[in-house]
């Protein structure tokens, strides 16, 4: 078993008095694509944002590299700068052009010096293949490439691992397919990621591990022929039913 | 400041209310007015609308005041009183202000409204009347509280010319008792007493009519 | 209107006052007003309590009634010496500041929830995140409603008359009583406020136009 980047260790997640998490164990190991499925609402979000230290889990504990993250009091801002997250809205600075949406972090995170940072996100868009929309504006750009700016902006940290949360889920079918195949690209690059996504055939053949969630519960886990083509729940089974249309 | 200071200084309130009022009602008949010609494009006249609008906006209420009341006031009778000059000061413009929440409040309805009542047989000014303007007054409703208060608090510059509003009772009050701090300080309160309940309700009963008929 | 030639140069004069107090207000105001709505948005409870109470006491009542306090009763509280001047510029900043709050918080408010939480997946502190994301979409989301409140705090400025600062209505209002011509003098003194309050919206709309980003234009 390889270095184990981010763990989760019975997360349990109440909303007020709605348990959205009820004890998830999860680990994401180096150079591996783990997919996380499931229907609405059971969680899967809500997990990722936490992993992504985006908000606290009411209980258990999230360990960045083997150090556990609140337990020791480390800084946040420190270690979110070394997971990536792409968010399923484009959430891209809407003031600043691509390039400058890809560098903010490099300059004042990194604090690289600005023809370092230019420089860096000149080629993390190319690896986007953005490099010719450097200088358009957010809203000049199509969902699917604000999609890749963002992915671009979480790639230029050289982060540890990446973090995806339903990044085409706001896209038309036309536009999943370009941001799917940059993720595909980015894992053959042996980046670590974990994705939530209903794209099933990105899970199918891009997924080392993939993970059935439903009601805040983690019910399936394992390689992709092993939980696609045989689930051992009920309710994995209906899922993926409706979902590959079988 | 006792209590009978704070009665005299309620005398104040009756001008510093009508002042309001009407102007508010002078507005309201000009605005809609210059709304109307602005949005059905009459004659050339929406040239006219449009440089009234922008010199009464662009013109402190206060120096209108004056031109009325000193300017016009030497050969037009009605002019001298200037409790009416300060009226028609604050009516003529808040007519330029008004002209411009109706008109948004019509735009907002949008033309989809429009086209559908045209589309059932009734002629424009029809459709105007009966289906953009009933909406248009509700969209209006906070944008007309606002400028109800801006009147009332506006309504103070009238002080200058001599009416007996609720400022120039402030004022006597601080000669008379050589209180510095208190009647000034009660005329504010009083102010916002007035003011915030007008506003808070036009705009409640906006959103509140709003949502009673989806308007946006 | 020869006449009014050789009052030329205290028109100029009230011109200029008025023009001053109008970016001093303005300004001030500014920084006022951004600080208020930070604390209003990002502060705690007693804070929006204290800046609503700020708020509504210099929105809700009349500038004229406000001048006159920080004129007349201030000085005699606290024992404050202040000329006209000043106590008029403070007034027309707290003014201001009043008004602008609520400009800067709906523009605060309008930086989308969804870029905060960008902002912190990259590791930029609150800190950095108000410097480099909020302020810089708020201050030209708030462009337009910043004209307004330059044109409305520009006319103000003749309010200032009832503590005797020597701006342009005041000196009309000196000029009309010696020349006994009140129709001319205050309707040449009407044309040089519009004037100035034209000139003053379109350098707003070409700086609008200068920093308008797409996609940035949001109604507050």
């Amino acid at each position: 078993m390889g270095e184990v980047v981010l763990e989760g260790r019975g997360i349990k997640k109440w909303y007020g008095k709605l348990q959205v998490l009820k004890g998830i164990d999860i680990k994401i190991e180096k150079g591996k694509t783990k997919v996380i499925i499931g229907p609405s609402g059971s969680g899967k979000s809500t997990l990722l944002r936490i992993l992504g230290l985006l908000e606290p889990p009411t209980e258990g504990n999230v360990l960045f590299k083997g150090r556990d993250v609140y337990a020791e009091k480390l800084d946040l801002n420190k270690i979110r700068a070394k997971i990536g997250f792409v968010f399923q809205e484009p959430s891209l600075f809407r003031h600043l052009t691509a390039l400058d949406n890809v560098k903010l972090g490099l300059r004042h995170v990194l604090k690289l010096s600005e023809d370092e940072a230019r420089r860096k996100a000149l080629e993390t868009l190319r690896i986007v293949h953005l490099e010719g929309w450097k200088d358009h504006y957010p809203a000049q750009l199509s969902g699917g490439q604000q999609q890749r700016v963002g992915i671009a902006r979480a790639l230029a940290m050289d982060p540890e691992i990446i973090l995806f949360d339903e990044p085409t889920a706001s896209l038309d079918i036309e536009l999943t397919w370009e941001v799917i195949d940059t993720m595909r690209e980015l894992a053959e690059r042996g980046i670590t990621m974990l994705v939530v996504t209903h794209e099933i055939s990105f899970a199918k053949e891009v997924a080392d591990e993939i993970i059935f969630m439903d009601d805040g519960m983690i019910l399936e886990e394992g390689p992709p022929e092993k939980v696609l083509m045989n689930p051992k729940s009920e309710r994995a089974r209906v899922f993926l039913r409706r979902l590959l249309g079988v | 400041m006792d209590l009978d200071d704070f009665l005299f200084l309620l005398r104040g309130v009756p001008a510093t209310l009508s002042i309001s009022f009407l102007s508010f009602l002078i507005g309201f008949v000009i605005g809609f007015i210059i709304a109307i010609i602005k949005e059905q494009n009459i004659f050339g006249l929406k040239y006219v609308a449009e440089g009234y609008e922008k010199f009464l906006r662009g013109v402190p209420v206060l120096v209108i005041m004056l031109l009325f009341h000193f300017g016009f006031g030497g050969f037009i009778p009605i002019f001298k009183d200037p409790f009416t000059s300060a009226t028609l000061a604050l009516g003529l413009r808040s007519g330029a202000f008004q002209s411009q929440i109706f008109l948004g409040a019509i735009n907002s309805v949008g033309r989809q409204q429009m086209m559908a009542a045209l589309s059932v047989g009734l002629n424009r000014w029809q459709a105007f009347r009966h289906v953009i303007l009933p909406q248009a007054l509700i969209v209006a409703l906070p944008g007309l509280g606002s400028e109800m208060a801006l009147l009332i608090k506006d309504s103070s510059y009238s002080f200058i010319l001599g009416v007996l509003d609720l400022t120039k009772h402030a004022d006597i009050l601080r000669r008379a008792t050589r209180s510095f701090l208190f009647p000034y300080l009660a005329a504010a309160i009083l102010y916002i007493l007035i003011t915030f309940p007008i506003a808070n309700y036009l705009d409640k009963l906006g959103s509140k009519l709003k949502n009673k008929y989806g308007l946006r | 209107m020869e006449f009014l030639l050789q009052y030329s140069r205290f028109i100029i004069e009230g011109f200029i006052t008025a023009l001053t107090m109008t970016i001093i207000g303005v300004s001030g105001g500014a920084v006022l007003g951004i600080t208020t709505a930070l604390l209003d948005v990002y502060g705690g409870r007693v804070s929006k309590v204290l800046v609503g109470i700020y708020v509504e006491f210099f929105r809700g009542s009349p500038l004229i009634v406000q001048l006159l306090i920080f004129y007349f009763s201030i000085p005699a509280v606290t024992g404050l010496n202040w000329d006209a001047y000043t106590a008029g510029a403070v007034t027309l900043i707290l003014n201001s500041g009043a008004y602008q709050k609520g400009y800067f918080k709906g523009a605060i408010e309008a930086v989308f929830k969804d870029q905060l939480m960008a902002a912190a997946s990259i590791g930029l502190t609150f800190r950095q995140t108000l410097r480099y994301i909020v302020l810089p979409q708020a201050l030209k989301i708030v462009i337009p409603a910043w004209t307004n409140e330059l044109v409305s705090l520009g006319l103000s400025t003749s309010a200032l008359i009832i503590i005797g600062v020597r701006e342009l209505t005041s000196i009309a209002k000196t000029i009309a009583a010696q020349t006994f011509r009140p129709l001319e003098v205050y309707f040449t003194i009407a044309i040089i406020y519009f004037i100035w309050i034209t000139i003053m919206l379109k350098i707003m709309d070409i700086v609008y136009r200068r920093v308008r980003i797409p996609g940035l234009e949001v109604s507050i």
